[in-house]
């Protein structure tokens, strides 16, 4: 079976870096964009399975990538796991109404992420979550 | 105050005096509107109707005398300049009046209109400019804050990375890891760690201070919550060799409060008594009911440590007090704990103090507010002196599927509540304050004033708002069940109160049974049940 391929969009090509290493160990295929605007066009292109989404992005912020899924009949299924440095508080809310799974803020315990990635992708290799 | 005219409000009974005044200030060269009252009441209600620009006020009045008269004045309306004027020279009363924020005093007999009309141009450009060194106050606080809010952001962003790597690390992700090597980055993850700590704590310090922190209390078990506090603090007691206890009074009543708030306020006491506590030593949690203060719940840290000097005791509140005695002064931490304790406590309408011994250790204790169901329950469940004739329990309780997030979750469950309390009649239902703690299912009680058949119409109105709800469809299954409670019969003599209270009893009870009674976390997967309507014997 295919590994699930998760689309990483954040502006610091470190913390990609980091997440592929993560995510790769957890058995996920991972494809990266640095932009808004690459974002989306990154998306239509690979249609991962999962986007792990910042919010302060040059060209288009997080919440403008939303909008744009959202918007758009081929990715608005796709669900986005938002990890930000921003304030839950004021943007947690706000990034779920937006169409967000879910909201971590930076930095994020590994397990936990994992844990919703997997809940989110239930029928994702190696079969950890519950068929439906 | 139309076309910049300086409009006067003249608060004066002695019509001679008044006549004098008016006279001296239509003399002068500068256009003046003047309004004259001879009563403080008639004063303060043109303030409010028309403000002036300045006021002129005698201090005896037929409604006030003295040092009263400006405090009123001042208090109605405190960005007007006041101008007193005074029969008396009375220097002491000038003086605590100029203290309090009166712009001037002056002596009837002294006045001539080039005087007065200038004290009273100095009196409005003083008040003007006091008002723009608050605004500029305000927004220098405002600044503050954005900048302490910018700067934690950005500090998360490298933080973030050098977590990523260390856990990187340390998983063998980058190859294998000698013991040593695993010690070394487990300080680094520790450090990490405690810099994350800080920046929470800066954020959640300057949120504080601009009134930003919401809570949102439910009834809680206040056990359940210790507990979870002393479960979660275990490993950082153990690891430096410090007794962890916990002693809790038999009957312990339902507190009211935000239990994530309580467990930041529990978590804080516990880490510092921990770091203040020699190994070997021993923290004390404690709860407890007050005779002398019968609403509220006490609760204690203690620990075994050096204790606190005496004038440290209100100061360890403050924001970035540090011991300066303590032992480990390096890992100190921001000062900002205690700080966020204190306004977590008093936003509950609780206090928070220390007693201290030099030697003998320092127990900080807490209170908050009883849950009180029979005070809401009262004006919804009695008419004219009498209980109504039958009272339901509405409950309705949601489950989540297995993959829908936390905090989606936690976010579903608050609208729902809010959509629940738009469901019911606010003069006969009451949506009963949320109990426990936010878990995998969330369970909500109305008790409504009406018999099972009715209810039916309720629940269904309930559900069908409900399931309408934003985000609810495939994250949840929604369950709503209606069970009469009883109510004491009509020969019952005691007061309407005691009665109220026996309802009240009895719906707590009720809706203990039926939390406790709550499937499994994961068993209720999936399909939405039908609504059961049931009704008890007796």
């Amino acid at each position: 079976m295919e590994k699930p391929k998760i689309l990483i969009v954040d502006d610091d090509p470190d913390l990609r870096r980091a997440l592929k290493i993560r995510l790769r160990a957890n058995h996920y295929d991972t494809v990266q964009a640095s932009d808004g605007y690459s974002a989306i066009s990154v998306a239509q292109k690979e249609k991962p399975s999962l986007i792990i989404l910042d919010l302060g992005l040059p060209a288009g912020d997080g919440f403008v990538v939303l909008q744009r899924l959202q918007d758009s009949d081929a990715l608005s299924s796709i669900p986005v796991i938002v990890l930000t440095a921003r304030d839950p508080q004021s943007n947690e809310h706000k990034t779920l109404q937006a169409g967000a799974t879910a909201f971590f803020q930076k930095p994020a315990d590994n397990n936990e992420l994992l844990d919703v990635i997997r809940a989110t992708l239930p029928n994702a290799w190696p079969g950890t979550g519950a068929p439906s | 105050m139309n076309n910049g005219d300086t409009h006067v409000l003249l608060i004066e009974d002695n019509p001679g005096d008044a006549d004098l005044v008016r006279l001296r200030l239509v003399e002068g060269d500068s256009a003046v509107s003047v309004s004259c009252v001879n009563r403080l009441e008639d004063g303060l209600a043109s303030m409010t109707k028309q403000p002036p620009s300045v006021v002129l006020l005698d201090l005896n009045l037929p409604d006030s005398h003295g040092a009263d008269t400006f405090r009123k004045v001042l208090e109605k309306a405190p960005g007007i300049p006041v101008v007193i004027l005074s029969g008396q020279d009375d220097e002491v009363l000038a003086m605590k009046a100029l203290h309090q924020g009166v712009q001037d005093y002056l002596v009837k007999g002294d006045i001539t209109s080039h005087h007065l009309e200038r004290v009273m141009r100095y009196a409005i450009e003083r008040q003007a400019l006091i008002r723009s060194l608050e605004m500029s106050r305000k927004q220098q606080l405002e600044f503050k804050n954005q900048f302490l809010s910018h700067v934690s952001h950005e500090l998360r962003t490298p933080l973030t990375c050098i977590h990523q790597f260390v856990t990187i690390l340390l998983d063998g992700l980058a190859g294998e890891v000698n013991t040593e090597q695993r010690y070394h980055l487990g300080t680094v993850l520790n450090s990490v760690n405690q810099l994350r700590a800080m920046i929470h704590d800066l954020l959640e310090a300057t949120r504080a201070e601009s009134g930003k922190i919401r809570i949102e209390p439910r009834c809680i078990n206040i056990a359940d919550l210790i507990q979870q506090a002393i479960s979660m603090m275990a490993f950082t007691a153990k690891e430096k060799r410090v007794g962890l206890e916990v002693g809790l009074d038999t009957r312990i009543p339902f507190v009211y409060a935000d239990p994530d708030r309580v467990l930041q306020v529990l978590i804080n006491l516990i880490d510092n008594g921990i770091k203040f506590t020699p190994p070997d030593g021993s923290v004390m949690v404690k709860a407890c009911m007050v005779e002398a203060d019968p609403n509220m719940i006490y609760l204690s840290v203690s620990d075994t440590g050096r204790g606190i000097e005496p004038e440290a005791k209100t100061l360890i509140f403050e924001r970035l007090y540090q011991d300066p005695n303590s032992i480990d002064n390096s890992r100190a931490g921001l000062g900002l704990g205690l700080f966020i304790a204190k306004e977590l406590v008093e936003l509950h309408g609780g206090r928070i103090w220390v007693a201290s011994e030099i030697g003998n250790g320092s127990t900080f204790s807490f209170t908050l507010p009883l849950y009180s169901l029979p005070k809401l329950l009262f004006p919804l469940i009695t008419h004219e002196g009498q209980l109504r004739d039958a009272v339901v329990l509405l409950t309705i309780e949601l489950t989540p599927v297995s993959s829908t997030p936390r905090g989606n979750w936690k976010e579903i469950c608050r609208q729902s509540l809010e959509t629940l309390r738009r469901c019911v009649y606010l003069d006969k239902d009451l949506v009963l304050p949320v109990m426990g703690i936010v878990g995998t299912s969330e369970t909500f009680f109305v008790a409504a004033s009406t018999d099972v058949e009715r209810a039916t119409i309720m629940m269904n109105r309930i559900r069908g708002q409900l399931e309408a709800g934003a985000g609810f469809k495939g994250a949840g299954a929604l369950k709503i069940s209606a069970t009469a409670v009883t109510l004491p019969s009509g020969e019952d003599a005691r007061p309407l109160e005691d009665r109220v209270h026996a309802v009240a009893d009895r719906i707590t009870e009720m809706a203990m049974k039926a939390l406790a009674s709550k499937p499994s976390p994961g068993a209720a997967n999936g399909d939405v049940s039908a609504a059961t309507n049931k009704a008890e014997a007796n």
